[in-house]
């Protein structure tokens, strides 16, 4: 076994090259717990208006990058292993949608997601889920679907809503959203 | 050599040359089957393993081999330097794969602007939350009253009226 751990150096390598294209093609966001199957709804709305993919390497550069001016910003971002966004114009034709929602919000309940908010409306729905393994948080899934638009957010890892708004304003980064 | 390397070397190289206990190989296995830097260490050194195994040694013909002995051990020139030994030449060899391997598994570190973009992508994705959490509040504060949406919602009320948002769309 001698043999093998000296020339661990020389020769390993080799196997280590041929691996990495495997590692970088791995979808990190996809293996996690927390993370949720939207769909695809661009056949029906064209590309999402919005568009957000971060994941775990990203944000620890953002979390680095926080540290100093804001630790609690970099704490809250340091629990956290990928943020996901997908927001669509629906133009007064929600039904897909609709049907996406109805289907995401199955796919959660028969994978151990939490609902914590639902609200039906005629015009808008509302519906929040929680994955909790434990006491731990692993997800958080947000989703929205009016006549205008349908918002899917999916944060994954640990977040405590509480601390957004102070998170925001260490941002100092202007959102411009219709709260309406 | 990462901590994973240093921590289980002895048990992952007692593994493949079959030194390892049934139970103890099974103990591993199921160690590596929820670690994933385990995992990857063992089959680093299976593949390793495999790849030394293929490496054959030829036997050099016995009539070399006889000329050979019957050199006397003083005629036999020593090594001008060690550093030429196969060995070596190959870890030197190396040293470029080395450097390859060691920059392509950094993660790329992202620009400043980048960066940049993707505060404001988080900007964007936690104002939605709270877009959420809002739309929420005035649900429940419609249906059974400002007091329990209070109770309920009120910390990311808080949030929010912080937040100062203007009224336009985001489009990215």
């Amino acid at each position: 076994m001698k043999r093998l751990i000296m020339n661990r150096f020389v020769t390993g390598l080799f196997c280590m090259l041929m691996t990495l294209p495997v590692i970088a093609q791995e979808d990190e966001l996809k293996d996690l717990p927390g993370y949720v199957d939207f769909g695809d709804l661009s056949v029906t709305y064209g590309e999402p208006k919005i568009t957000i993919n971060l994941g775990g390497t990203m944000l620890n550069f953002v979390g680095m990058m926080s540290s100093a001016e804001s630790p609690e910003t970099s704490e809250l971002i340091s629990k956290l292993k990928g943020i996901r966004v997908q927001i669509y114009n629906t133009d007064d034709n929600a039904d897909a949608a609709r049907s996406q929602f109805s289907k995401t919000k199955s796919n959660l309940k028969s994978s151990g997601w939490e609902p914590v908010v639902q609200i039906n409306e005629d015009d808008e729905q509302v519906l929040v889920y929680m994955k909790m393994d434990g006491g731990n948080m692993e997800g958080m899934t947000v989703m929205v679907v009016g006549d205008d638009e349908a918002v899917f957010v999916n944060i994954i890892g640990q977040l405590n809503p509480a601390e957004l708004g102070r998170v925001m304003e260490s941002f100092d980064v202007d959102v411009d959203l219709d709260l309406d | 050599m990462n901590e994973y390397d240093e921590k289980w070397e002895d048990r992952i190289n007692a593994l493949l040359d079959g030194e390892l206990s049934a139970a103890d190989a099974d103990l591993l296995k199921a160690e590596a089957s929820d670690d994933r830097e385990l995992a990857r260490a063992i089959v680093e050194a299976y593949q390793l393993q495999q790849v030394m195994d293929t490496v054959n040694v030829e036997r050099a013909p016995d009539s070399l081999r006889k000329r050979l002995r019957a050199i006397p051990a003083e005629q036999q020139p020593k090594p001008a330097f060690r550093l030429f030994q196969p060995r070596w030449a190959a870890a030197l060899a190396a040293i470029p794969l080395v450097i390859i391997a060691v920059s392509l598994m950094q993660p790329d570190k992202p620009s400043e602007s980048e960066i940049a973009q993707a505060r404001q992508d988080m900007a964007i994705a936690f104002a939605y939350l709270d877009k959420a959490g809002m739309m929420t509040g005035r649900e429940i504060e419609s249906t059974v009253g400002q007091t329990m949406a209070n109770a309920v919602t009120g910390s990311v009320n808080r949030a929010i009226q912080s937040q100062n948002l203007t009224s336009k769309e985001k489009e990215v």
